[in-house]
């Protein structure tokens, strides 16, 4: 027996308002009509049920906690609404790379695609996403109680052009926290998660080695993870984004901030620290073979989940201060239409389901997602109460710290020309971390070479 | 009768030009027709976000003059250099070496012979994730091993002075395989007499090899070594997944400098106009392998 479908389109004359496709629509009402004739009602509702049968949508998105989990719930959109989904979670730069290059060309490979927090203002301010508005306000299209309010608003930000249309429907907004999976080793020497990087470097040098454990580790994309440290001492990555886009890596805050990281990395890290990816670091952190990293909240919180081995002796803090303050990185990403796409109806209907509160509160209750963007599940005592690990509210963390974002220290990263500077910054920390160069000489290259890439992508500076 | 002689040498040719037709179109439509678009793109400042940059031909000779001017560019050339000529030459060694191993068929040759071929079919993203794990310290078998044995190895792809060497390594365990086939087919064309001859006279394993077997199997280097450093430029999958040019940028060679600036910046004219200059180079290098294989050629016979 088929569930029962919610979709608001339930006569003829709405199929034909949301445009779907005439023929399906006259199948539709030649099915109903013979149903009702030969008194097979239930036929009937199915056929008027499922306007998008027989659609198919290609939708990707990048390897995540979220994505990931959904690929699991996906027979049920299909058994709903009769649209089948060919789906698929590449790694992030894969699907970065196969995203800018398949909206580029507008092409209509994809139907639903996520749009990545470092290229929304390239992405959206191309015009290579859908204008979701026309959805949101249709209430053929999105019924009230799919409560659109509902999300957080701060996320859905960075998805709006310039005359705040919005793009996306963001189904992650991550944080940086700090993360500890070892943290009997800290307790045993009387340390607590440290606040400050002065305390970081203190309880590092510490705990480092003990049990035979490196202290620290993070991912090598030094363009997401470095920056904290880059900011938290004073430094920026241009000088008043995004309306002045002068590189401002060659500073002495800058300077300061690499030595201090690349001190951290080597000293404190495994063997061959900086050759470890997300997926390398995250897999370290949760079989105990390294402790401390500051890193996504998305990432961390699986030090606690299931499967991993440090789930008992893991702890979870604010990503640490530096001199000139608290800068953790935050971020959202979202499910968008792209331009091409041949049905954008179907899309809309992948997205709403997606992203309603029926399943993200289900994801969150049977499979622990950490990080949603719906306001009432991150308020609800069953989320909380989940949240909870060793003692250690991650949702309270998860909202504090995106607190930090009053700041405005996350404008450079919606700029369009950010990829340039942070694939500059991932060579120059990673010359720094290497021993290549020192700080100072190897961002000053950084500097250099950022100017001319800004230029080249036709910035003026 | 010249007339008709005329008539019929016409229709032959256009008989077999009709012939060529489906595989010229073929050809010109996979091949000239990107190539050309290639070079126009290369002469546009063609940046995706930027759609009025497409076919803005106002300043055609911008990125040339822009790639002459980048040190990045020039970087990335020197290191495509150095990773060339050594993964050239150590697979010549390395195929040499293990062709001569392995000549004569024995079942356990035989054996070795399928199983050395096993590197050069596995898809190239498959041997990068294969060595990535061979390289990371904490989970790596070979890693692992050594410090067993206390000579503890420090991480390789993350030392910038060892980093490119890794790439080489990996790339010579590749494709090793393919210079060994050749030998081992040139190897059985050599005819027995002279070899006994030889041994008949007294001549020790390496005269022999020197003035009787290398002879035979020298035209068959210069062209293995040839096909070779063509294809050592297209090293891009196992930089992808190993290094991703790092540190720093040690191991980022000319063609992940092009998909840098086109795939990861959207600036298509002036990756187009690094990917042009690599076109140039290998049909160079096409037309030098033509000249020197004729040239052998010519010397053989």
């Amino acid at each position: 027996m088929a569930k029962k479908d919610t979709h608001p389109t339930s006569t003829i004359s709405t199929l034909l308002a949301a445009q779907t496709h005439r023929r399906q629509a006259l199948k539709a009402a030649l099915g109903g009509t013979a149903a009702l004739a030969t008194g097979l009602h239930a036929p009937a509702v199915l056929s008027q049920a499922k306007p998008f049968q027989g659609v198919t949508l290609n939708v990707s998105c990048w390897s995540s906690t979220y994505p990931k989990l959904l690929g699991d719930y996906l027979p049920e959109f299909t058994e709903r609404t009769g649209i089948k989904v060919n789906y698929d979670t590449p790694g992030f730069p894969v699907y970065n790379q196969r995203a800018d290059l398949e909206l580029s060309t507008k092409g209509s490979a994809f139907d639903v695609l996520n749009i990545t927090f470092i290229f929304t203002s390239r992405w959206i301010g191309a015009g290579w996403f859908t204008p979701l508005e026309p959805f949101l306000k249709d209430p053929n299209k999105t019924p009230a109680d799919w409560d659109y309010a509902d999300i957080l608003s701060g996320s859905i930000q960075p998805m709006r052009d310039k005359s705040g249309v919005v793009h996306g429907i963001p189904w992650l907004t991550d944080a940086l926290i700090a993360g500890c999976g070892r943290f009997d080793l800290f307790k045993a020497n009387g340390l607590g998660m440290p606040d400050t990087f002065e305390e970081m470097d203190r309880t590092l040098a510490t705990v480092h080695k003990k049990d035979n454990v490196p202290a620290f580790l993070t991912e090598n994309h030094w363009g997401w993870t470095f920056i904290p440290y880059l900011q938290g001492f004073g430094g920026n990555i241009f000088r008043n984004p995004p309306d002045d886009l002068m590189p401002t890596l060659d500073t002495p805050e800058v300077a300061q901030a690499a030595e201090f990281f690349a001190k951290i990395v080597n000293t404190y890290g495994p063997e061959g620290a900086a050759g470890y990816n997300y997926d390398q670091a995250n897999e370290a952190l949760r079989a105990g073979r390294a402790n401390y990293s500051t890193n996504n909240q998305v990432f961390l919180a699986l030090l606690g989940a299931e499967g991993s081995q440090v789930a008992k002796t893991s702890n979870f803090g604010l990503c640490p201060k530096g001199p000139k303050g608290r800068f953790p990185g935050i971020g959202s990403h979202a499910w968008g239409i792209p331009a091409g796409a041949k049905n954008k109806d179907a899309s809309w209907e992948f997205i709403k389901w997606s992203m309603s509160k029926e399943l993200l509160g289900r994801m969150a209750q049977q499979h622990g997602l950490g990080s949603v963007t719906r306001k009432s599940i991150l308020e609800s005592p069953a989320y909380k109460q989940r949240m909870v690990i060793n003692g250690v509210d991650l949702g309270k963390l998860f909202i504090d710290t995106l607190g930090f974002a009053e700041q405005g220290h996350m404008k450079y990263r919606t700029v369009h020309v950010y990829p340039q500077a942070n694939a500059q910054i991932n060579q120059a920390m990673g010359r720094v971390i290497s021993g290549q160069m020192k700080a100072k000489e190897s961002f000053a290259q950084a500097q250099v070479n950022t100017i001319a890439d800004l230029k080249r992508a036709g910035v003026k500076l | 009768m010249r007339a008709a002689e005329r008539d019929w040498g016409e229709r032959r040719r256009r008989s077999f030009l009709m012939g060529l037709a489906p595989a010229l179109f073929v050809l010109a439509a996979i091949t000239i027709a990107p190539g050309i678009y290639l070079v126009l793109t290369s002469l546009t400042p063609l940046n995706l976000t930027l759609p009025d940059t497409a076919w803005d031909f106002s300043t055609p000779q911008g990125n040339y003059v822009e790639l002459l001017e980048d040190p990045r560019f020039s970087h990335s050339v020197w290191v495509q250099v150095k990773l060339s000529v050594a993964t050239v030459i150590l697979q010549l060694a390395v195929g040499l070496g293990v062709a001569l191993l392995l000549k004569t068929p024995t079942s356990m040759r035989r054996f070795a012979r399928a199983a050395f071929l096993i590197p050069m079919v596995l898809p190239p993203i498959v041997v990068g994730i294969l060595w990535r794990v061979m390289f990371t310290v904490d989970v790596s078998p070979m890693h692992r091993f050594m410090a067993w044995i206390g000579l503890p190895v420090k991480s390789i792809i993350t030392d910038p002075d060892l980093a490119l060497w890794a790439i080489v390594v990996v790339e010579t365990w590749e494709w090793f395989p393919f210079t060994m086939l050749m030998v081992l087919a040139a190897l059985q064309m050599i005819p027995d007499s002279p070899l006994e001859a030889a041994k008949i006279d007294g001549a020790t394993r390496w005269q022999t090899f020197r003035f009787i077997v290398f002879p035979y199997i020298r035209q068959t280097l210069v062209i293995a070594g040839l096909f070779r450093l063509i294809d050592s430029i297209k090293a891009f999958p196992l930089i992808f997944v190993l290094t991703d040019g790092g540190p720093g940028d040690v191991t980022e060679v000319t063609n992940y400098y092009a998909y840098r600036q086109a795939f990861t910046f959207s600036l298509w004219g002036y990756g187009s106009a690094i990917a042009t200059l690599m076109v140039a180079g290998i049909f160079l290098l096409s037309w030098i392998i033509d000249r020197m294989t004729g040239a052998v050629h010519a010397e053989a016979g």
